[in-house]
């Protein structure tokens, strides 16, 4: 016996082969089965599946001990090497039918910043009376975490897949499998439901300070919020001055807050592709995606403007998004995949 | 050297699983293992399981290594070098079970667990087959499953429950044994061994032995296990004819006999003149890993081509018998063997050593010449055993030197082979051809299932004594000392008081019907289980209705009755995991909805749907009223069948 684990033995790779064998296998199965909606049931007749290593080894156990049991005729070693082939054969159909009859519907993509990995969430739901063990999503290289499904229960699974470049991330292809019951056999399904998640540029390490833009009315941004009137209470952020700490609030609710005013002060600022300090497209948006995280992250209101679309200065969670959306799908950026 | 981190506590959800069914696998082997293996296995578990639960670190590398080494020197040792057979191979096995242990890190390595506990079922079940093997075995099937599954969950394990395992390992198997059933009925079984079968040198003999030395071992150890069982086609003989012959020795040194010869002979049977009316059988003999073969005194037919009849007609298994062998014999209980004697072999059968036990060679001089004839002188013999002190007992003392004479002049107490030596010898003495018979005699018949059992108990050593144109005739000595042994057989002869002699209390009566009815259903369970080979499988088929079964047939049968049992249970499958139909209420309703013509807004609740409509439609609202009165009672009232007839009355009357 040595030291170095024993493993199960696995299909050697060609990667080569390997590969075109497995793309072709997914065409085929992609021209068979059609596009799907963003909720689909899992009919039988999608479902593939094959022995793992461990279903190799154990057919070759049994095979080994159907010789040992003819040669000894021995009838109860029959039984048993009978009892395991009919558990080998009763575990593939149970296999298949662990996934049959799944509903999975795509519960969104939150957007990322490239290089990020993209959480596509889907939802799977289990409406039969039986349990539902050991499931999985993949897609290529990642995979989600094994759940299990009690009856009615429906449960998101997260694939995160990695991104490199802004625009949209297209999940094209799927999989959901399982092992279940023994691990000798897996069965699986490809979904094709042309999910897509959006990606923003990533963020620009060191971006130099935003240039001193000047507003329509020509003075120059302060960069602190107004303190004019007040306006109402929002959670304590790291870095807001503390005589803005509403005490009478946190000596009611145990929670710091701070008051938030809203400024006559017209001050904002803009962030124009134009007036980025770079050459290339993708390091202008970088910055920019750099300074509106910045500016976003200190509650100070941004417009942008790039050829073609201006965002007057706003602030708060859907002008972050419309702008940095702009920004990813900027000159073409869709047509990244 | 890397830093060695500990475990982090994910195997505690299947290694208890995992080491419940090695446990279970190995608990049968205990009894043959050394000692020292199974020790081993429960360290190596409970330390593994320590490790995990504190989150320790594997053992380092060169540790496991050298314990690998010394166990595996160990096994060697232990075994004498032979590593091959059942009884090192299980001992290997679970060295190996224990040694992976400690290696164990991932989940998945328990995989080589599991496959060792299955091996380790299937080595117990080659090594010995009872009634309860079969119990056993599923049930370390579905232990070994359900330890499967826990080592396959999901992550952490913690949304399957142990009971959720076990049901569905159990569920399995319960769809998995109808195919056992049918693959086990129709897989053709095949008569000869593919390669030799490996003896197991580490486990005794149980029968007979070769020799038999009256004096050596001062007591006779009689196990009750069963040496085999008979089915009488005819009618059962008395048990005075009860003789069942195994081996013949005629070669004696002073103090033991020996000599028999299980070669073929291939004139021995014609020698043999049979009378009277045939006595048919089949015998199943339990394995004795010897050659001999018994039978009624004496066969003349028997159904396997591998046994063979013996010089002195005695018959033998060309290979030793490792197997339960059944086989069909037919014999007849008054005969005549060897009505003339060569002088060769008159010399064979007198020869005695010189100088050995000699006032029994004086004793037997004086009587012959008072007897007159070699009749009187038998029967002169026997008288004297069956008039003076001699005892009948099971543990007489030892005799040393000159047994015959010590016994005969001495102690006077001896069983069946004290008699025998005895009486051989003093006929030898007087030029009488005499030979000893060892085999079995008597056994009992089960009322429940109709058989005769004979058990190691009913062993038994008799003579043959040659007289002219009689040829050779059976004397039974121990019939002179004790007539109940041969009368009503060992059993009988205990529990008429012979029991005491022996050690025992007599048996309690209820206690030994209770052996009879375990008895039948051992005797069934070796007929219709264990013995289901070749001819067995072709006659039962033949009376399934198969005709002329033969291994393609059976083979054809076999894949289609498979293939349909595991559509059916795929079909089953399919129904447990279909998503039940939608409820019959809301299909209704729904109707109702289409047929109003105002389409309902998403998740508006009915009350406001039917206020919403009356108003849009006046015409309807009594019945949209009434409609949606019933729809809510067949929904949320208690269930009641009749609640949704009466929606469906309402909604086909609705807008008509």
């Amino acid at each position: 016996m040595s030291s170095i684990p024993w493993q199960f033995p696995r299909f050697p790779k060609l990667p080569s082969l390997h590969k075109a064998v497995g793309d072709r296998v997914q065409r085929w199965a992609r021209k068979r089965q059609g596009g799907d909606s963003h909720v689909t049931r899992l009919h039988s007749k999608r479902i593939y599946i094959l022995p793992t290593g461990v279903g190799f080894v154990f057919a070759l156990m049994t095979f080994a001990m159907l010789l040992g049991s003819m040669n000894y005729n021995n009838n109860l070693s029959f039984v048993l090497t009978f009892l395991l082939v009919g558990l080998g054969l009763v575990s593939m159909h149970q296999c298949q039918r662990n996934l049959v009859g799944l509903e999975l519907s795509f519960a969104g993509a939150d957007p990322v910043f490239a290089g990020q990995a993209a959480q596509f969430r889907i939802a799977i739901t289990n409406r039969s009376k039986n349990s539902r063990y050991h499931i999985q999503l993949y897609a290529d290289a990642v995979s989600s975490e094994v759940r299990d499904l009690a009856p009615g229960d429906s449960k998101v699974f997260r694939l995160a897949i990695p991104t490199d470049r802004r625009g949209y991330i297209a999940l094209e292809r799927f999989g959901i499998r399982t092992l279940f019951p023994f691990e000798l056999f897996r069965s699986w399904a490809w979904l094709h439901m042309d999910l897509k998640g959006l990606v923003y540029p990533s963020p620009a390490e060191h971006a130099p300070e935003p240039p001193a833009t000047q507003t329509a009315q020509g003075h120059r941004q302060h960069d602190a919020r107004g303190e004019e009137d007040f306006a109402g209470l929002r959670k304590f952020n790291e870095g807001d001055s503390p005589r803005h700490v509403a005490w009478k609030a946190y000596a009611r609710t145990g929670e710091l807050f701070s008051k938030q005013f809203a400024g006559a002060d017209t001050s904002s600022q803009w962030f124009d592709f134009e007036h980025v300090d770079e050459d290339e497209l993708e390091k202008r948006l970088s910055v920019i995606t750099r300074w509106i995280i910045d500016a976003d992250r200190t509650q100070r209101d941004y417009g942008v403007r790039i050829p073609g679309s201006e965002y007057p200065p706003a602030h708060g969670e859907s002008h972050r998004h419309l702008c940095l959306e702009s920004l990813a799908l900027f000159n073409g950026g869709d047509r990244h995949g | 050297m890397a830093k060695r981190t500990g475990t982090d506590g994910s195997l505690l959800a299947s290694l208890p699983w995992t080491l419940a069914a090695l446990g279970f696998s190995i608990a049968p082997h205990v009894q043959y293992l050394p000692l020292w293996i199974t020790s081993a296995f429960l360290i190596c578990a409970v330390w593994r399981l320590e490790i995990e639960r504190r989150r320790r670190a594997l053992p380092r590398p060169w540790i496991r290594v050298v314990l690998a080494l010394v166990c595996f020197l160990g096994v060697l040792v232990s075994y004498n070098n032979e590593i091959s057979g059942v009884g090192p191979g299980s001992a290997l096995l679970a060295i190996m079970a224990a040694l992976k242990l400690l290696e164990t890190k991932r989940r998945r390595d328990q995989f080589v667990h599991l496959f060792i506990s299955i091996f380790l079922v299937m080595a117990s079940l080659l090594r010995e087959q009872f009634v309860w093997s079969l119990p056993y075995l599923l049930l370390a099937v579905v232990l070994t499953m359900t330890a499967w599954l826990r080592m396959s969950l999901a992550n952490d394990g913690g949304e399957t429950s142990v009971r959720q395992s076990f049901r569905t390992a159990s569920r399995l198997l319960l769809y998995a044994a109808p195919l056992m059933l049918a693959m086990w009925i129709l897989f053709p079984r095949i008569s000869t061994p593919f390669w030799a079968i490996p003896v197991d040198a580490s486990s005794a003999t149980s029968g007979l032995s070769d020799n038999m030395s009256p004096g050596d071992i001062s007591s006779l150890s009689l196990s009750n296990a069963v040496a085999f069982r008979v089915k009488f086609e005819s009618s059962v003989p008395e048990p005075r004819d009860r003789y069942w012959r195994g081996l013949v020795l005629h070669s004696f040194n002073g103090r033991s006999w020996s000599g028999s010869d299980p070669s073929r002979d291939p004139d021995a049977r014609d020698r043999v003149f049979e009378e009277g009316d045939p006595v048919r059988y089949q015998v199943t003999m339990e394995p004795t890993r010897q050659q001999w073969v018994f039978a009624l005194d004496i066969p003349l037919e028997w159904s396997r081509s591998e046994i063979v009849m013996g010089p002195q007609q005695q018959l033998a298994n060309e290979q030793p018998v490792d197997q339960r062998m059944t086989y069909n014999a037919t014999s007849y209980t008054r005969y005549r063997i060897d009505p003339q004697l060569t002088s060769f072999y008159r010399t064979r059968y007198t020869d005695l050593p010189t100088r050995s036990n000699p006032r029994t060679a004086e004793l037997a001089q004086q009587m012959r010449l008072a007897a007159g004839s070699d009749e009187a002188f038998v029967n002169d013999v026997l008288a004297k055993f069956h008039n003076e002190e001699f005892y009948y007992t099971l543990e007489p003392p030892a005799l040393g030197r000159d047994p015959v004479d010590r016994f005969l002049f001495g102690t006077q107490q001896g069983f069946c082979e004290h008699y025998a030596s005895a009486f051989a010898v003093m006929m030898r003495a007087v030029g009488i051809p005499s030979r000893i018979v060892l085999g079995y005699q008597g056994g009992e018949l089960n009322p429940l299932g109709g058989h005769l059992t004979v058990r190691q108990s009913d062993a038994h050593a008799w003579t043959e004594v040659w007289m002219p144109n009689h040829g050779w005739r059976r004397v039974d000595p121990t019939a002179a000392v004790a007539p109940e042994r041969i009368e009503s057989g060992m059993t009988g002869a205990m529990m008429s008081g012979m029991g005491a002699l022996w050690g025992l209390s007599t048996p309690l009566a209820w206690l030994h019907s209770m052996g009879l009815t375990w008895d039948a259903l051992n005797a069934k369970w070796n007929d219709w289980i264990l013995g289901y080979g070749p001819d067995q499988q072709e006659s039962f088929l033949e009376w399934l209705g198969m005709e002329e079964p033969d291994w393609r047939k059976m083979m054809l049968t076999m894949t289609f009755l498979v293939a349909a049992i595991v559509g059916i249970i795929s079909l089953f499958l399919m129904a447990r995991y279909r998503p039940p139909p939608q409820d019959r209420a809301a299909i209704l309703y729904k109707k109702f909805t289409q047929k109003s013509g105002l389409p309902p807004n998403r998740g508006e609740p009915p009350l406001a749907y039917s206020i919403r409509l009356s108003e849009d439609r006046e015409e309807l609202a009594a019945d949209a009223d009434s409609v949606t009165e019933q729809y809510l009672l067949a929904r949320y009232a208690p269930p009641n069948p009749g609640a949704i007839a009466s929606l469906k009355v309402a909604v086909n009357q609705f807008n008509n």
